[in-house]
């Protein structure tokens, strides 16, 4: 196998993250589930090395403690659960910061703003808008930074329909692209799109393989407390363009 | 576009606070005479006002209201929060504690012909003491709230030592007057000599702040998103609390305790010329220079003896109230 881009090895958060270990590739479109608690924003940040755990992270088989802060915003973009802007920076310059690690060159910020449908908000102050525009803010903030490695913390879990498919299928993109997305769900059902999906439960991670195998009612009974049944129901999906 | 209007403005505004604050006071002078003064001209009545009264007098109120502007920039990048401003971290308190400790214990100890320089070598050692405080007290997670809190208890904390000292120079008369004149603020008598001890640093100061405007913007919209983006976010924030502390200690060593001016004037400029910190930052040094000569020129003008912690208390409280009732 190739250099995993992200790899963890007994990552510990005392009280939060119990010993967890995972490889993700190249290519590779990851969700992760778990129930409120589970560990997953936590997971997420200390992957992105925003938290300081126990443990060894390695990013494209360099150990994170030796990469410099300006290679880590070129290499990996971490959107959190809660976006939230406390000055009244414009839409337009709170995605540029995402060509800080660049020096600011102004390379797919017009494009960002674009794919998360922004281009119309560009000028008005970030501290004016609804949760779910602001979570696309964020979310286009970290495809400025064209960053191999995407971490989001449930970037749908506000967002209507329509832009919740949008931001999967650029979540797609980036993978087919050759980037690695992991995306933090609540949605069990939204998971199977995904190339490979995590359980996490109680800090363990409690399952790790393609949704199918991973997915069954057993593991759902057992983790979230709910009986899982598999029925024909409404799929929206985006029109074919 | 109205951003690149901002420094004209501001300068303007200075210049205008500048030579006005040379040329009023008891001994009225033209702009004319004021200028003359300036280049060595005109008679020695005015040039002795101007020279060795009124310019150290400006420079001073000029820098310590450039060095809390920029503070207060910096204090509400930090803590994410516009409402926050040099005074909350327990700073301007701690070197409050610092200088009145030689003002109220010089006397006893016998060094009260130093206090020039003593005044303010304890009120910076003062600020740093409250700041490592603050910084030691929320170090774990290090989060706003909790240094916010820390910042709380311990100005509750050195206020107390501030009272303390201030009752027990009761019997004292003139140290007890020097202490509470000095805890007011204000620029009266400002010579040479406090010039070249505030000026300089803080000058130097702000020209160190002015590189970090652009990782300020990261920072204040978040930590983790800031760091995540490729910002030291663990250096900057030393840096910053370094270079706040270090600009407040010395507004407050060279003009007193002066309330109110880094919140005021950054709030006004961001409103009026946009958050940006690289412009925010040069806008409110200019703007907290101006804001503060324009004060000292009130208490100049009215002649019940206003101090000048008092004028931006006025002009401040009234503007934190309002900003409170904002809705955000």
């Amino acid at each position: 196998m190739s250099t995993p881009a992200l790899h963890a090895a007994g990552l510990s958060v005392p009280g939060r993250l119990d010993a967890v270990s995972l490889d993700l590739g190249p290519g590779e479109l990851v969700a992760m589930v778990g129930p409120n608690g589970a560990g997953k924003s936590t997971l997420i940040q200390a992957l992105a090395g925003l938290l300081p755990a126990h443990g060894a992270i390695h990013w494209n088989g360099q150990s994170l403690s030796h990469i410099p802060a300006a290679e880590r915003g070129r290499r990996l973009a971490w959107v959190g659960q809660e976006a939230h802007f406390e000055f009244a920076f414009p839409v337009r310059e709170v995605v540029a910061q995402g060509r800080y690690a660049w020096g600011d060159d102004p390379t797919g910020v017009a494009e960002a703003l674009a794919e998360l449908d922004l281009t119309f908000l560009a000028d008005r102050p970030a501290t004016r808008l609804s949760g779910g525009e602001r979570h696309r803010v964020a979310l286009a903030r970290a495809l400025a930074t064209q960053a191999p490695i995407q971490l989001w913390d449930e970037p749908v879990a506000q967002l209507d329909v329509r832009h919740a498919l949008e931001v999967m299928r650029l979540a797609r993109r980036r993978a087919d692209g050759g980037g690695t997305v992991l995306v933090s769900l609540h949605d069990l059902r939204a998971a199977y799109r995904f190339d490979r999906v995590l359980v996490l439960d109680r800090g363990r991670l409690v399952g790790n393989g393609g949704p199918h195998e991973v997915l069954t009612a057993d593991l759902i009974r057992q983790v979230f407390r709910v009986e899982a049944t598999f029925v024909e129901s409404l799929v929206p999906e985006l029109p074919q363009d | 576009m109205r951003t690149r209007l901002a420094i004209p403005i501001l300068v303007t505004l200075l210049v205008m606070a500048f030579l006005a604050s040379l040329a009023f006071g008891e001994l009225r002078l033209s702009f004319s005479q004021v200028v003359a003064a300036l280049g060595g001209g005109s008679d020695d009545i005015a040039r002795t006002v101007v020279r060795d009264f009124r310019l150290p007098r400006a420079l001073v109120g000029m820098a310590a209201g450039a060095a809390l502007g920029a503070s207060g920039v910096v204090m509400q990048a930090f803590f994410r929060n516009p409402l926050a401003s040099p005074g909350l971290l327990g700073v301007s308190s701690g070197g409050a504690l610092g200088a009145v400790a030689v003002l109220a214990l010089g006397p006893m100890l016998g060094f009260a012909s130093a206090t020039l320089w003593a005044l303010p070598a304890a009120s910076v050692l003062g600020a740093f003491g409250a700041t490592g405080a603050v910084l030691m007290l929320a170090q774990r997670g290090a989060d706003t709230e909790r240094l916010l809190l820390s910042g709380v208890a311990l100005n509750a904390l050195l206020g107390a030592g501030t009272s303390f000292l201030l009752t027990t120079t009761v019997g004292h008369f003139e140290v007890n007057a020097q202490i509470l004149f000095w805890l007011m603020g204000g620029l009266e008598s400002r010579s040479w000599e406090h010039v070249w001890m505030g000026v300089p640093a803080i000058l130097a100061g702000c020209l160190l702040l002015l590189p970090l405007g652009r990782a300020m913007d990261l920072l204040s919209l978040g930590e983790h998103s800031a760091q995540s983006l490729g910002v030291d976010v663990r250096r900057l924030r030393r840096q910053l609390i370094a270079l706040s502390t270090v600009l407040t200690a010395l507004a407050t060593a060279t003009a007193g305790v002066i309330g109110f001016v880094g919140l005021v004037v950054p709030h006004i400029l961001r409103l009026a010329f946009g958050p940006a910190h690289r412009r925010l930052l040069p806008h409110s040094m200019l703007g907290g220079a101006a804001f503060l000569l324009a004060c000292d020129l009130v208490t100049r003008t009215f002649p019940i003896g206003l101090r000048l912690g008092v004028v931006t208390a006025l002009v401040g409280g009234p503007f934190f109230l309002w900003l409170l009732r904002r809705p955000r």
